[in-house]
């Protein structure tokens, strides 16, 4: 292990760990654990929210898919800032005034069922390992580029795997969500200062965006199979070769559309993302929150994009002069495309280089395994445990039911982490992170997104709607992403990969036509004075007036 | 007694008629910015078959305009159309609840109590 090494991942922990110790969670209350007390500001939940919701997919994949797909690959980006969009439209304001502890408690309580709260937890679950998976497989990935080595016999990718995975459960467990934000919100500035340390160092040192592009479309795009490049086939018009900088090395001209719908409508689904929404103090500080999230993930997503494009102009050039870049690359085209972002901070900064990136990667791992295990935690603490195994259990045995749960669910991640490699699905998944990470994001959009749009915004949504909606559609996109695996490449199974764009109108209409024949609950009326009524806001807002106006008072004195 | 240090000291609460109009008239702003994002995200597909100088031609920094919409306009786009839509939507509500008379409350403060229980009654 270098001394860069060893001097990233102290900083890291140290960070982690730092952060943890100062925002200790003060009570044993379940408010407090799973909700950082309702006290979160805008500005920091709006890092925190970045910090949740920009994961390995985003600081490695994002760059990945630019880097193997070119101007295809952006699509990964613009279909994860898009979400926040439909986010701050149609559910942001409403869901925090209801004012619950989860996503699956939100749907319970609305729609007054229990059986809809399992289903939710059931379909929140299965997003949540489709989303934890990823990020172990991304911590892996980092530790084995940055120290190479593993402990105790095992490879340096499950050695990344297990202690990434490791540290942060254990961080979560105890931390809860007070400590998580801070976490979060830190470690999103430290990632964004990455991504712009990077930009600045490769702009000075001569990368020209445009000239770039133009470029690398000069030639067919093609990458290694093996140990040989082979030729991108463009897919919007077969006769001619894919290149870089136009649409086509990737997706057909339904697979864009399929892949934005997919992405975009899948974040307001997303549990570990719509869970930090109720640590907002009021229904208008979380649309205001969404606001800055929106800009964030903008300048976040145009930074990856363009770094993509960087490593891709790049590290053909720097092979002769970078020797170890030889053992990563085919004819100067990186076996694994992951390795872009690390690669551009060691060719620049040298050893100190490629441990800041590699550190950003690792944060941008750790923060977002952080949101999915304690989103876990809220569905099986809460959801689960408070609502029906123990239904008299006090607030200390939530707690630890909640810490308890943490634990399981990463155990259960990095198990899954461990038995993929990377590698042996590259030829078949340009980007493996960003591409499981669409799994989540089609679960979410097709199965719980429809539900949470039409309970905030149809009365006569039904629990028997609900379910049947969610299983549908849950079920439908399943169905459709793994039978794309099987498929020949074609429009049709463009759409079966990212399947949200049919899935979750199949899931809608289930939703209307099922609710129409049954019976709304009788709290409809009562749940929408909660949810687009502002009275609980502005109680909210003076209290806090008045709170400012008497710490004033005290310090006069 | 209620003192000025009350939060709920002349708290002016939503009744549903009113509620509900709000609610009519965010639905109407919600429906309109989502259709013209999903007008946004579909013109990229429809431009890119239509016309040549939508990949061809060269705008800022020697980009194409594909290029540069997919890489940096549409989160303009996005921050742009957010910050919009939430500027309205506070303003809505602000204008539309919050005014009514002290008396007037007895309705909303009843349901907002009983949206208050949860589903066991507690």
């Amino acid at each position: 292990m270098t001394t860069t090494a060893i001097v990233t991942l102290a900083a890291v922990l140290l960070i982690v760990l730092g952060v943890s110790v100062i925002t200790r969670p003060r009570n044993t209350s379940t408010v407090d654990f799973y909700l950082a007390g309702q006290r979160v500001g805008i500005v920091t939940n709006s890092w925190a929210i970045c910090g949740d919701y920009l994961s390995a997919a985003s600081f490695l994949g994002v760059a990945a898919a630019v880097y193997v797909s070119g101007l295809d690959g952006a699509w990964y980006a613009v279909g994860f800032a898009a979400g926040f969009l439909p986010v701050l439209l149609l559910v942001a304001a409403p869901l925090r005034r209801f004012g619950e502890f989860s996503l699956a408690d939100f749907l319970g309580r609305r729609l007054n069922s229990d059986r809809v709260r399992i289903s939710s937890v059931a379909m929140v679950q299965l997003v949540i390992l489709c989303y934890l998976v990823p990020q172990s497989v991304g911590g892996g990935i980092t530790w084995d580029l940055l120290v190479g080595h593993g402990v105790f016999g095992l490879s340096p990718y499950t050695t990344g795997v297990l202690l990434s995975t490791a540290v942060i459960a254990v961080i979560v467990a105890f931390g809860g969500m007070r400590g998580t934000t801070w976490n979060q919100a830190v470690q999103f500035l430290l990632l964004f200062l990455a991504l712009v340390w990077l930009a600045i160092v490769v702009t000075s040192e001569g990368f020209r965006y445009g000239d770039a592009v133009e470029a690398l479309s000069q030639g067919p795009l093609a990458n290694p199979e093996g140990s040989a490049l082979v030729q991108e086939t463009n897919y919007i018009q077969p006769e001619q070769t894919a290149v870089f900088g136009e649409p086509g090395a990737r997706y057909g001209r339904l697979g864009q559309i399929a892949l934005v719908v997919t992405l975009g409508l899948g974040t307001a689904g997303l549990p570990h993302v719509m869970n930090r929404y109720f640590t907002s103090p009021t229904g208008r500080a979380a649309r205001t929150t969404t606001v800055w999230v929106l800009v964030l993930v903008g300048m976040f997503y145009a930074l990856a994009v363009m770094l993509g494009t960087a490593a891709r102009d790049i590290i053909p050039g720097a092979v002769a002069d970078h020797p170890w870049l030889e053992e990563l690359t085919v004819n100067g085209i990186l076996r694994v495309p992951e390795h872009a972002l690390p690669v551009l901070g060691r060719i620049y900064g040298d050893e100190a280089g490629l441990g800041l990136v590699a550190a950003a990667a690792l944060i941008a791992a750790m923060s977002t395994v952080a949101g999915l295990l304690l989103a876990s935690a809220a569905t099986w603490g809460h959801d689960v445990y408070e609502r029906h195994i123990n239904p008299r259990a006090t607030q200390r045995q939530a707690v630890w039911a909640g810490r308890l749960t943490t634990l399981i669910a990463a155990a259960a991640a990095a198990a899954l982490a461990i038995a993929l490699s990377p590698e042996a699905f590259t030829p078949a998944m340009p980007s493996l992170v960003a591409t499981m990470v669409t799994w989540a994001f089609a679960v979410a959009g097709s199965a719980l997104t429809p539900v949470v749009v039409l309970a905030i915004w149809w009365r006569r949504t039904t629990a028997a709607g609900g379910i049947a909606g969610m299983l549908t559609g849950g079920a439908l996109a399943v169905a459709m992403f793994l039978g794309a695996s099987f498929m020949e490449p074609s429009a049709l199974r463009e759409l079966f990969a990212a399947p949200t764009l049919l899935a979750a109108p199949v899931a809608f209409v289930v939703i209307i036509v099922v609710s129409l024949k049954t019976q709304a609950p009788d709290s409809a009326d009562a749940s929408w004075v909660l949810m687009h009524g502002t009275a609980a806001d502005r109680q909210a807002e003076r209290l806090a007036a008045l709170t400012v106006k008497d710490r004033r008072r005290r310090r006069a004195r | 007694m209620q003192s000025e240090a009350d939060p709920h000291f002349n708290e002016v609460q939503d009744t549903p008629a009113e509620v509900d109009a709000t609610f009519r008239t965010l639905r109407r702003i919600a429906i309109t910015y989502f259709v013209v994002f999903l007008v946004v995200l579909a013109a990229f597909p429809v431009l890119t078959i239509t016309l040549d100088w939508w990949t061809e031609s060269r705008l800022i920094g020697n980009l194409s305009p594909a290029f540069l919409f997919a890489g940096v306009g549409l989160y303009v786009v996005f921050a742009v159309m957010g910050i919009a839509a939430a500027t309205l939507s506070s303003s809505v509500e602000s204008r539309m609840l919050g005014h009514q008379r002290q008396g007037e409350a007895t309705a909303s403060e009843s349901w907002a109590d009983t949206s208050q229980q949860k589903p066991d009654g507690s």
